[in-house]
């Protein structure tokens, strides 16, 4: 789907997470995004909304959201336990 | 249309086929995966969308943008540094160089890292290495990022491991011996899982993958579902992928049961409800490629079977489409013609969740 | 009369219950039956469709291991009724896995089909070095050489076999079979070598054309 340079990550995530089948997941994450699911893998739609929502855009933009910071941001979007995430926030008594 | 089409070859050799060849090779291998499988045909418009596919002039074919789906990695990060065994370019680069350069600068949907040698044996012993990695990795990832290798029940007979080798046994007619042989490494492999998962479990994993499984027959096929059951209640938080090794569950036991099912002899439709059933979040499934037929002959029986398992399926179902699986044909440097074509007619056709 | 005992005869294999398919051919050829005929039309009819459901997954190694030892029975049995010269050949197959491989089970249900099959097999395990093959080709009398490589990494042992094999003026001696996951037919062109099988069930009949010529 373009990982993250559109939403394959956040529909993997979906998959993962609630073993949603990929309809349901790229309705899921949509709605989430607050976009329509055609757009998920619209590269000039998804850029802007990944920057706005701080989960990480593709190419490296000084003090953006990328790695760990990024995930916290996707897990509470689409409001989903990432293991890693989990055990950073606890880490940092978050 | 044309009068010839230029097609490849299950090794990948480029022919050339008019339409009515193409189209019975279709029928062909759909007809084929039936009648293994069980299962239904496709559909006289299903093959005729086949067709069309296989027909298109163009070097590489996609989906309709909206149809897009994800892709499960796996291994290609090692691609970039391992040397040919790995099917790898041998690019002097880390771990983690190869798996955030395929995270950024491929777009990929999802990373995964793993031992070389790609069993979960060889991990045991250097796990606090490897969780070392993953933790150090995952702060730095953004993709969901996994932790794949096969089960690989080999590796537990001799002279690779403890229990005496059902390869020598068999033959020998000790079929008993064999059978129990089969059952020990079983429990020796399971216990090996279930510990390489819940170390990494305790460094955040975000996913484990169970790599190929049943590619030492039935026994290493129902470790692998004990396993999982066990880790996840365990390990509740922690996702895992489940992928097969072949269209049916060789076996080389032949009585292992899960929940009361016999697993030698499942087809895809069959697997994915024990893997659904142990908990898995994905079914990776594989289909054959026979190198003396068509990618039309190959590409039809991968379309059935999956079709028939996203069908069955209440989880993700994802088509393995590597070297020699799905309809790609058999070679190192598996011709793109060929894979956005098997790509395209999964999705479309088959219904797949993911690649 | 004869249509029963064959059926018998394939159901007896089918079910890998060597000691009732001794029996059947002992009756069968007690009732004169022709030697050849119950072979043909009741004991390999049971192997061919063994092989059939094992390569559809419906029927497992074990199965088809005791199917290939009732097979091995009656086929001795039948051609002790032979005379000298007239003995049905069996071929013998020299077959492993090539050196740095250590893939077993592709290669052992080969040589449990070529067994059921009525070959002699001598199966050299994993890890082959070339020459050991020609070795115990050699002492052995092959009439044929198996070879199975499951990596790309390991199918070059394959081209080294064939090389030593021209090397040592044996290239004409045995026919050569190559197998395996990467394996083609392609490959086999490519390295000289006689036959190459998709899978079990195509090593068979190939190599029971290669005995006929």
């Amino acid at each position: 789907m373009g990982g993250l340079r559109t939403a394959g990550d956040l529909v993997g995530w979906m998959q993962m997470t609630r073993k949603m089948k990929i309809n349901e997941a790229k309705k899921y994450v949509a709605q989430k995004l607050g976009i329509e699911v055609f757009d998920l893998t619209n590269e000039e739609v998804m850029r802007q909304t990944r920057e706005d929502l701080g989960i990480g855009v593709v190419t490296s933009v000084a003090g953006s959201p990328k790695g760990m910071r990024a995930k916290i941001k996707i897990a509470e979007l689409l409001d989903i336990h990432i293991n890693s995430v989990d055990l950073f926030l606890s880490q940092v008594k978050l | 249309m044309k009068d010839k089409i230029l097609i490849r070859m299950g090794d990948g050799e480029r022919v050339t086929l008019s339409a009515d060849e193409i189209k019975e090779d279709i029928r062909a291998g759909t007809q084929d995966a039936a009648r293994r499988g069980r299962i239904p045909e496709m559909t006289a418009p299903e093959q005729e969308q086949l067709f069309e596919i296989m027909a298109d002039p163009s070097r590489v074919v996609g989906v309709s943008p909206g149809e897009e789906v994800i892709v499960t990695d796996d291994g290609c990060s090692m691609s970039f540094y391992s040397g040919q065994d790995g099917g790898g370019v041998g690019v002097p680069m880390s771990r983690m160089q190869a798996i955030l350069t395929y995270e950024r600068a491929c777009g990929a949907d999802t990373t995964s890292m793993g031992h070389s040698d790609y069993s979960y044996k060889p991990v045991k012993p250097i796990i606090n290495y490897e969780m070392n990695e993953y933790y150090n990795i995952s702060m730095m990832t953004t993709a969901p990022f996994f932790y794949g290798a096969q089960p690989n029940l080999g590796l537990y007979y001799r002279p690779d491991g403890p229990c005496p080798n059902p390869a020598e046994l068999l033959p020998a007619g000790k079929i008993k011996e064999a059978r129990a042989a089969q059952e020990e490494a079983c429990e020796h492999l399971k216990k090996d899982l279930v510990f390489v998962g819940k170390k990494l479990a305790g460094v955040g994993c975000e996913g484990l993958n169970f790599d190929t499984c049943g590619s030492a027959g039935d026994a290493d096929f129902l470790a692998a579902l004990l396993a999982l059951r066990e880790l996840r209640q365990e390990v509740p938080q922690m996702p895992i992928i489940m992928g097969s090794s072949g269209e049916f569950v060789i076996g080389m036991h032949g009585e292992v049961t899960f929940d009361g099912r016999r697993l030698a002899g499942m087809y895809p439709h069959e697997q994915v409800k024990v893997v659904e059933a142990a908990g898995a979040c994905i079914y990776g499934m594989a289909v054959n490629t026979n190198t003396s037929e068509s990618t039309a002959w190959n590409l039809a029986r991968a379309v059935t079977f999956c079709k028939a398992a996203v069908e069955a399926a209440d989880i993700p179902v994802h088509v393995n489409v590597g070297m020699g699986v799905g309809g790609v044909p058999m070679m190192e440097q598996p011709p793109v013609d060929s894979v956005s074509r098997v790509s395209k007619s999964l999705v479309q056709i088959g219904k797949a969740d993911g690649l | 009369m004869s249509e029963k005992i064959f059926a018998a005869a394939a159901e007896a294999i089918e079910q890998g219950d060597a000691d009732r398919a001794a029996q059947i051919a002992e009756q069968g050829l007690s009732q004169g039956i022709n030697g050849m005929e119950l072979l043909t039309k009741g004991f390999v009819a049971g192997i061919n469709k063994v092989g059939d459901l094992f390569g559809e997954g419906r029927l497992f190694l074990p199965e088809l291991m005791m199917s290939a030892t009732a097979m091995q029975k009656v086929t001795d049995i039948i051609n002790a009724t032979f005379p000298a010269g007239k003995r049905e050949a069996r071929g013998r197959v020299l077959l492993g896995t090539v050196e740095g491989d250590l893939h077993d089970i592709g290669k052992t249900i080969v040589a449990a089909l070529f067994k059921a099959n009525g070959f002699e097999v001598k199966d050299l395990g994993r890890d082959v070095p070339a020459k050991r093959f020609i070795e115990e080709a050699e002492a052995f009398g092959a009439h044929i050489i198996g070879s199975s490589a499951l990596l790309t990494t390991t199918m070059v042992v394959q081209k080294e076999l064939e090389q030593e094999l021209k090397k040592a003026g044996l290239k004409d001696k045995y026919k050569t079979m190559v197998g395996g996951a990467p394996v083609t037919q392609r490959w086999a062109g490519r390295i000289g070598a006689d036959a190459y099988a998709e899978d079990a069930g195509e090593g068979v009949r190939k190599a029971m054309e290669m005995i006929k010529k």
